[in-house]
């Protein structure tokens, strides 16, 4: 379907493929040159609709990724703030505090914290680690960094696939409608006949 | 309610199907309320239980990991085992002696249970209509399929 060449395709040729492993869907320019007989109309569709959902599968999951992302950035960026601030309370002359705390979902209780070197991260399934105010900072920024890159992957990747999804949508309405052309004809070319 | 167990058998099948659809609906948003009740008085339940836990005369200046946000958290001690704040909905939070908080909590349960009470009448009521629906609508579709002219 798409023709090889020596050097890496480009974004918009047949045969690219985006960073992440999506391949652009290739755009039939003459449909007469595509498809050479009214037989292979039936399994070029058929291949068009393959096409099609998977790009829909695939624009569904990365839309879920993206909600991942957009949900989780908020919450390093606050983990992050608190632990400068704790950073900041460590000089300061009172470093022990009055914080009212989270028991659960409406009930709050009241604790004493002293603002010492070191943090506790929740990293998730059941880890919880120690960490120097310094590596904590550094491991949070990292984390927001990268998140905040994978949610811009995420909507570059979004984009393509909507344009590749158009493209393929719109190879379909051509093909078919090459095809009742040709129907059309075949039709009128036997009436004549007779 | 009353009116459609009369009109049942004037209805057509396609209408019957329609109503049937309806109620069908109907009882799925209700089973959906009363899961969610339920998850909330399970969780009431178990404000009682940390009141009760964290409250212990023994526990004041206890060494605790005092949780900041969802993922950072700081040695603290316990503070105060005479109150706990609790969130009475609108943005509004009273301190109140833990004996307090657990009256508060139990009220809650105890409403949220006589609702999920009155909930489970109304879902069976409905699953019963539905039950009802579905009977005419068969009858109503082999009464065609035999033939016969239905209303």
């Amino acid at each position: 379907m798409s023709t090889t060449s020596s050097s890496e395709p480009k974004p918009g040729e047949a045969g690219y493929v985006n960073p992440r492993g999506i391949p652009q869907a290739p755009f039939i320019e003459a449909v007469e040159e595509y498809v050479r007989s009214r037989d292979q109309v039936e399994s070029i569709l058929q291949s068009f609709q393959e096409m099609l959902s998977k790009y829909k599968y695939m624009e569904m999951s990365t839309l879920r990724r993206a909600a991942g992302l957009r949900e989780k950035i908020p919450d390093i960026q606050k983990t992050l703030d608190t632990v400068l601030f704790l950073d900041s309370k460590r000089d300061a002359e009172e470093p022990t505090m009055l914080t009212t705390f989270e028991l659960n979902d409406t009930l709050y209780a009241k604790a004493n914290v002293t603002a010492s070197d070191s943090v506790y991260l929740w990293l998730g399934a059941n880890v919880m680690l120690e960490y120097p105010i310094a590596e904590a900072t550094d491991l949070l920024t990292a984390k927001l960094k990268a998140a905040q890159e994978s949610l811009k992957l995420c909507e570059e990747d979004l984009e393509f696939l909507r344009e590749n999804i158009t493209t393929v949508e719109v190879n379909t309405a051509r093909v078919y409608n090459w095809d009742v052309q040709k129907r059309r004809e075949e039709k009128e070319a036997g009436e004549r006949i007779k | 309610m009353a009116d459609q167990q009369v009109d049942l058998s004037l209805l057509s099948p396609q209408q019957l199907s329609e109503v049937k659809s309806q109620l069908e609906q109907e009882l799925e948003h209700l089973t959906q309320s009363f899961q969610k009740l339920r998850q909330a008085q399970a969780k009431f339940q178990e404000c009682i239980v940390s009141v009760e836990k964290t409250t212990k005369a023994e526990n004041k200046g206890k060494a605790i990991l005092v949780p900041l946000t969802s993922s950072l958290y700081v040695p603290g001690t316990i503070e105060d085992v005479e109150n706990v704040i609790v969130d009475v909905g609108t943005g509004y939070y009273v301190e109140k002696s833990p004996k307090d908080a657990k009256v508060f909590y139990e009220t809650k349960v105890s409403t949220l249970q006589k609702n999920l009470g009155d909930l489970e009448t109304i879902v069976n009521g409905k699953a019963g209509n539905l039950r009802v629906v579905d009977e005419v609508l068969r009858q109503k579709v082999l009464a065609a399929q035999q033939g016969k002219t239905a209303a």
